[in-house]
C-alpha cells in the first residue's frame, strides 16, 4: 500500500461572494491547486468533487459535467457530500493503486438562498426535530444543556461555562482576523460583545459559524508521484470516519459525538501516534459548543473538563490550549466561526491551514512548532455528529 | 405545496405518536419499525403497534428559538427541546400555549412533566394541506394536566340510550372585554385540533377503547377546509373504530353543518343507531363533537359586532348503549328557512341581520322546540332540574328561560358564556358539560340548540347514577378546572386577532 500525500492546496477566500457562480469558485481553488502542486491538468487522473447544496441553492444536479466542462476533461469524476468525504474517497483509490494523482474539491454557494438556507440545512438533522420547530442552532443548545446536566454544571459555574464558551469564539476571530481569506478577515470580536449578543437566548450570533459561499482544493498523490514532482508535501499518517444516527435524540450519547470518538481511536491508531504528538487541530466548531465538546470527543481530556481547560488559557490568553503539559493549537484559520463554513469547502480550509502551518509556509500567521516530526489534526462533521472524519497529518519531504 | 403523500405519512405517525414494540426484546421505538435493529431478522414481521398518544414525558432539556426556520416564524419565540417518555423513548418537542415574555431560563422547564397535544404542526400556504403533529407539549403542571386513559370493557345494558362519556375543551387563552371572558385559540389551534382534544377527553371519561365507536359525527361552521372533513382526522387520530390495518379505521366518519346546531342534531341520530343495534344485541357507541373557532371580522369592518362574543372550544359526547350516565328520554326538532346569520362561500367573516337574529330567529325557534318537547314528554319547567340552552351571549339564554316558565336557577348552572364565550357548534353542548359536572342521578335536562338559518332541537336526558364515577375520571381538566384557573393567560384584543389569525 502506498502512502497518500497532499502536493498542492487551493483555496478562495470565504463569505458571500454575489458576483460568482459556484463554478467559478471551484475554478479558482483548482486552478490554485494545480498551480501550487506544480502540475497540468491533463495529469489528473480523476476528480473527487463536494458539496452538499449545490441541487437546493443553485439548482445544479450534476456537477461533474461542469467540472468536464471547466477543465475540458473526460476522466472519472464523483461528488461528495463533505470535503473529508471526497478526500476518503481519492485516499481509497491511491492506496488501491487505481489512480496516482487526483484532484479533490469543494465548493459551496450559501448566500444565494439566503432566505430558505436555515431550512435547508435541517436536511442535515432527522425530519422530526424539523417538525417539532428544531432549528440548526437550536441542536446545539440542547447539547449545550445536555452537557451541562451530565456534568452538573448550574448556577455560576454555568455562567463561567458560557463565558468560556464566548472566548472560543473570540479566540477563533483573534485568528480569522489575521487570515487574508478568511470571512471575518480583520473583524475582530471582543469577549463581552459575543455575549451581548446572545440576548434573550441560550448561545447568540456569535456562537455559530456564519453563512457562507467558497471554494477549496487540493492535489493528492501516491508517494510515488511525489518523488517525481515535488519535494515537500503533507502526508497522510492516519484517518478514519464513522457514522452515527441522523436523529440526535436517538443516539446514546447526547453531551458529545460518540462518532468523532470512535474515528479518532481509529486514526490515531492507524498513524500510530499518540496524542501529544499532535501540535495543531482544526476541529468542526459550527458552533463554540462543538468545539468544546470536540475537545472531549478527541480524548484530549476527560469529559466534564474542556471547558475548565479552555476557561484557564482565557485566563492566561494564550490562545492556545493547554494539556497538561501539552499545548496545542485550535482552529488556527479562524475555525468555521471567523474563516466561514461554506459546507462542502469548509474541510478543504482545515486542510488547507494544517498544510501551510505543517509546512511553514503560512508567514505572518505562522505558528511555532518545536517538534522535529510534528503532526496535524482534521475533524470535520456531516450533520450534527452524524458523520465524523478524523484525518492526522504529517510532514513529508524528499 | 406540500407533498401529500409525505404528509399522509409525517401526520400518520405523529398526530398518534405511533411506534413499535419489539415482542422479543420489549424495546419500543417512536416511529414504526419493520424490525427491530437490537434482534435483528427474527422480528422481521413481529412488531407491535403501540402509541404514545396518551402518555406524558419529562422535558429532559430545552432552548428557546428566537428565529425559527421559515414555517415556524409565526409561533416564534417558542421552547424546543428533547422529552423523554417512560425513561425510554426520547422525541424532539415545541412547547405550545407558552407565550415567553421574561428572560428565558431552562432551569425553569426542565425536569417538568409534559403532555403531548394534537395542534398544526407549521405554517403552509392557505391552499394547503394543514400540517399536525403531536410533537407539541404543554406542562402537566399548567392548564391541561396528564390524565391516564384507562380501558375497561363495557358493562351494564342500558334500557335507552344516551350519553356516555362527555368533555369539554378550552384553550389555555381568554380575552376579558365588557363583563365577558372567552376562550382564545392559541396560534396553532383550530376547529380541528379542538375536535381531537375533546374527543380524546370523553374516550377517557368513558374509559371507552376509541375501537369500539362505530361513527363519528362533527358539527361545526368553521372547518378550515372547504372540502375535507374534522372527522376522518377526529378518526384517526384517536384510532376510532377498528383496526382494518395500512391505517385505514373500520368506522362512518362525516362533518355536519347547520350554524350552531350542527352537533346537537345528531344527538338522536347517535342513539337511533344505538338503540337500533341494541335490539341485534349488539354494543354501540357513536362520537358527536361540536368544535368552532368561528371567525369573526375585525370590530372595525363590517360584521364585527361578532368579535365581541365569539369564543373557541369543543365539547364531544360518546352516545351509546352500555354505561349509560345521561339518558335520552326524547327529542323534538324545528326548522324554518331564516336568514338571520350566514356566510357565503368563499367569504372569511360571516354576517347577521342585526334585530333579526333575536325573536325571529333565536327565540321562535327555541321556544317552539322546547315547548314542543315539554309537552310531548307531558313535563312543565318545574319537572325539570336544568334548562340548558344555546348561548350566543348573556341576555338571550336567560330570557328563553324565563318565558319557557324556568327560574335563573334552573338555567345559570349551564350559562357558560360568560366564561368561554360563543362556543357556536358547542354553545349549548358546552352548557351541557357543565350542567353534567354537577347534576346528579335522576336530574333531569332540558337541552335546546338553535343553529341559524334556522332551527333548534330540543332533548331531554335524565341522569343515571354512573355518572358519579365517570365524572371522577376526568374531573382534574372539568368545566370548574377550565373556569376557575391560575394557569389562564389573559391577552389583549390584538394579541386575541394574531392568535385568532393563526399560523
Amino acid at each position: 500500500m502506498t502512502n497518500t500525500i497532499i502536493i498542492g492546496v487551493g483555496r478562495t477566500s470565504f463569505g458571500e461572494h454575489f458576483h460568482k457562480d459556484p463554478e467559478e469558485l471551484i475554478e479558482e481553488a483548482g486552478l490554485k491547486a494545480l498551480q501550487a502542486a506544480g502540475i497540468e491538468r491533463k495529469d489528473l487522473d480523476a476528480v473527487v468533487i463536494s458539496d452538499h447544496f449545490l441541487q437546493v441553492t443553485n439548482k445544479i444536479g450534476l456537477e461533474e459535467g461542469f467540472i468536464s466542462e471547466l477543465l475540458e476533461l473526460n476522466i472519472p469524476m464523483e461528488t461528495s457530500r463533505s470535503f473529508s468525504s471526497a478526500l476518503n474517497q481519492a485516499c481509497n483509490a491511491i492506496e488501491a493503486g487505481r489512480y496516482s494523482i487526483v484532484l479533490v474539491g469543494g465548493v459551496e454557494k450559501m448566500t444565494d438562498r439566503l432566505d430558505k438556507i436555515r431550512d435547508n440545512l435541517m436536511m442535515l438533522a432527522d425530519s422530526w426535530s424539523y417538525y417539532s420547530g428544531g432549528t440548526p442552532e437550536a441542536l446545539h443548545e440542547i447539547m449545550l444543556r445536555e452537557y451541562a446536566k451530565k456534568h452538573e454544571i448550574k448556577g455560576e459555574e454555568f455562567e463561567r461555562l458560557m463565558e468560556t464558551l464566548a472566548y472560543i469564539s473570540h479566540k477563533n476571530h483573534e485568528f480569522g482576523a489575521k487570515n487574508p481569506h478568511a470571512q471575518f478577515y480583520r473583524r475582530r470580536v471582543k469577549v463581552e460583545d459575543i455575549i451581548k449578543r446572545r440576548r434573550g437566548g441560550l448561545l447568540g450570533i456569535y456562537d455559530f459559524a456564519p453563512i457562507s459561499d467558497g471554494a477549496t482544493a487540493a492535489v493528492i498523490v501516491n508517494e510515488e508521484k511525489a518523488k517525481e514532482i515535488a519535494n515537500l508535501g503533507l502526508e497522510v499518517k492516519g484517518r478514519a470516519s464513522c457514522t452515527d444516527h441522523i436523529s440526535y435524540f436517538t443516539r446514546d450519547e447526547m453531551a458529545g459525538f460518540k462518532a468523532t470518538r470512535i474515528s479518532m481511536e481509529k486514526a490515531l491508531k492507524e498513524a500510530e501516534i499518540r496524542r501529544e504528538e499532535i501540535s495543531l487541530i482544526e476541529l468542526y466548531d459550527q458552533s463554540t459548543v462543538m468545539e468544546m465538546v470536540a475537545l472531549e470527543d478527541l480524548k484530549l481530556t476527560e469529559p466534564g473538563t474542556a471547558w475548565k481547560i479552555i476557561h484557564q488559557s482565557m485566563e492566561e490568553k494564550t490562545y492556545t490550549y493547554r494539556f497538561g503539559n501539552h499545548e496545542i493549537y485550535v482552529n488556527t484559520n479562524g475555525g468555521l466561526k471567523a474563516d466561514g463554513n461554506p459546507l462542502g469547502a469548509t474541510g478543504g480550509a482545515q486542510l488547507y491551514e494544517t498544510y501551510i502551518q505543517l509546512l511553514e509556509k503560512a508567514g505572518e500567521r505562522q505558528i511555532s512548532i518545536e517538534k522535529e516530526n510534528p503532526y496535524a489534526l482534521t475533524l470535520e462533521h456531516e450533520g450534527f455528529g452524524t458523520k465524523s472524519y478524523v484525518y492526522i497529518y504529517g510532514r513529508w519531504m524528499i | 405545496m406540500s407533498s401529500e403523500p409525505i404528509e399522509r405519512r409525517v401526520s400518520y405517525i405523529s398526530d398518534r405518536l405511533r411506534g413499535s414494540r419489539c415482542p422479543i426484546c420489549n424495546r419500543r421505538y417512536f416511529k414504526p419499525r419493520n424490525y427491530c435493529p437490537q434482534c435483528g431478522r427474527k422480528s422481521m414481521g413481529k412488531m407491535e403497534e403501540i402509541d404514545f398518544f396518551y402518555s406524558k414525558g419529562i422535558l429532559e432539556a430545552c432552548t428557546i428559538v428566537n428565529n425559527a426556520t421559515n414555517r415556524f416564524k409565526v409561533l416564534q419565540p417558542y421552547i424546543f427541546g428533547i422529552a423523554v417518555i417512560d425513561d425510554e423513548i426520547k422525541v424532539p418537542v415545541r412547547v405550545t400555549d407558552q407565550p415567553l415574555k421574561e428572560e428565558f431560563k431552562p432551569e425553569d422547564f426542565e425536569g417538568r412533566e409534559i403532555v403531548f397535544r394534537f395542534r398544526r404542526r407549521y405554517s403552509v400556504g392557505t391552499a394547503d394541506i394543514i400540517p399536525t403533529t403531536s410533537l407539541a407539549v404543554t406542562f402537566a403542571d399548567e392548564y391541561y394536566p396528564h390524565i391516564t386513559y384507562k380501558i375497561r370493557e363495557p358493562e351494564e345494558y342500558s334500557d335507552k340510550p344516551g350519553i356516555v362519556g362527555y368533555a369539554l375543551y378550552t384553550s389555555r387563552f381568554r380575552i376579558r372585554e365588557r363583563g365577558m371572558e372567552r376562550a382564545v385559540p392559541y396560534l396553532d389551534e383550530d376547529s380541528i385540533t379542538a375536535a381531537v382534544e375533546a374527543g380524546k377527553l370523553a374516550l377517557i371519561q368513558a374509559a371507552l377503547s376509541g375501537e369500539k365507536i362505530g361513527k363519528v359525527m362533527v358539527g361545526t361552521e368553521s372547518n378550515p377546509y372547504a372540502v375535507k372533513p374534522i372527522a376522518s382526522k377526529v378518526a384517526q387520530v384517536l384510532n376510532l373504530g377498528e383496526n382494518l390495518a395500512d391505517g385505514v379505521r373500520g368506522i362512518d366518519a362525516v362533518d355536519t353543518e347547520f350554524a350552531c346546531k350542527a352537533a346537537t342534531s345528531m344527538f338522536k341520530d347517535a342513539a337511533a343507531l344505538a338503540k337500533y343495534m341494541d335490539e341485534q344485541g349488539k354494543d354501540y357507541f357513536g362520537m358527536v363533537i361540536g368544535t368552532d373557532n368561528s371567525q369573526a371580522a375585525p370590530r372595525w369592518e363590517p360584521g364585527g359586532e361578532l368579535d365581541y362574543f365569539v369564543g373557541y372550544g369543543a365539547a364531544a359526547f360518546i352516545i351509546g348503549n352500555r354505561d349509560v350516565i345521561a339518558e335520552l328520554e326524547g327529542w323534538y326538532s324545528v326548522t324554518s328557512d331564516t336568514p338571520d346569520f350566514w356566510r357565503r362561500d368563499g367569504q372569511k367573516y360571516p354576517l347577521h341581520g342585526g334585530r333579526f337574529t333575536g325573536e325571529p330567529a333565536y327565540f321562535k325557534h327555541i321556544l317552539k322546540a322546547a315547548r314542543r318537547l315539554m309537552d310531548k314528554m307531558k313535563l312543565k319547567p318545574k319537572d325539570i332540574d336544568y334548562f340548558v340552552p344555546h348561548q350566543p351571549n348573556a341576555k338571550f339564554p336567560l330570557r328563553a328561560a324565563r318565558r319557557l316558565g324556568f327560574k335563573d336557577e334552573q338555567c345559570l348552572p349551564a350559562l357558560k358564556v360568560l366564561n368561554f364565550g360563543n362556543l357556536y357548534s358547542g354553545s349549548s353542548p358546552a352548557g351541557l358539560v357543565a350542567v353534567l359536572d354537577i347534576a346528579k342521578p335522576y336530574e333531569k335536562i332540558l337541552l335546546t340548540s338553535f343553529g341559524s338559518g334556522a332551527g333548534s332541537d330540543a332533548y331531554l336526558f335524565t341522569v343515571t347514577p354512573r355518572i358519579v364515577e365517570k365524572r371522577r375520571r376526568t374531573e382534574k381538566f372539568n368545566v370548574k378546572w377550565q373556569t376557575n384557573n391560575p394557569h389562564l393567560i389573559y391577552v389583549s384584543y390584538e394579541e386575541y386577532r394574531r392568535m385568532k389569525e393563526g399560523i
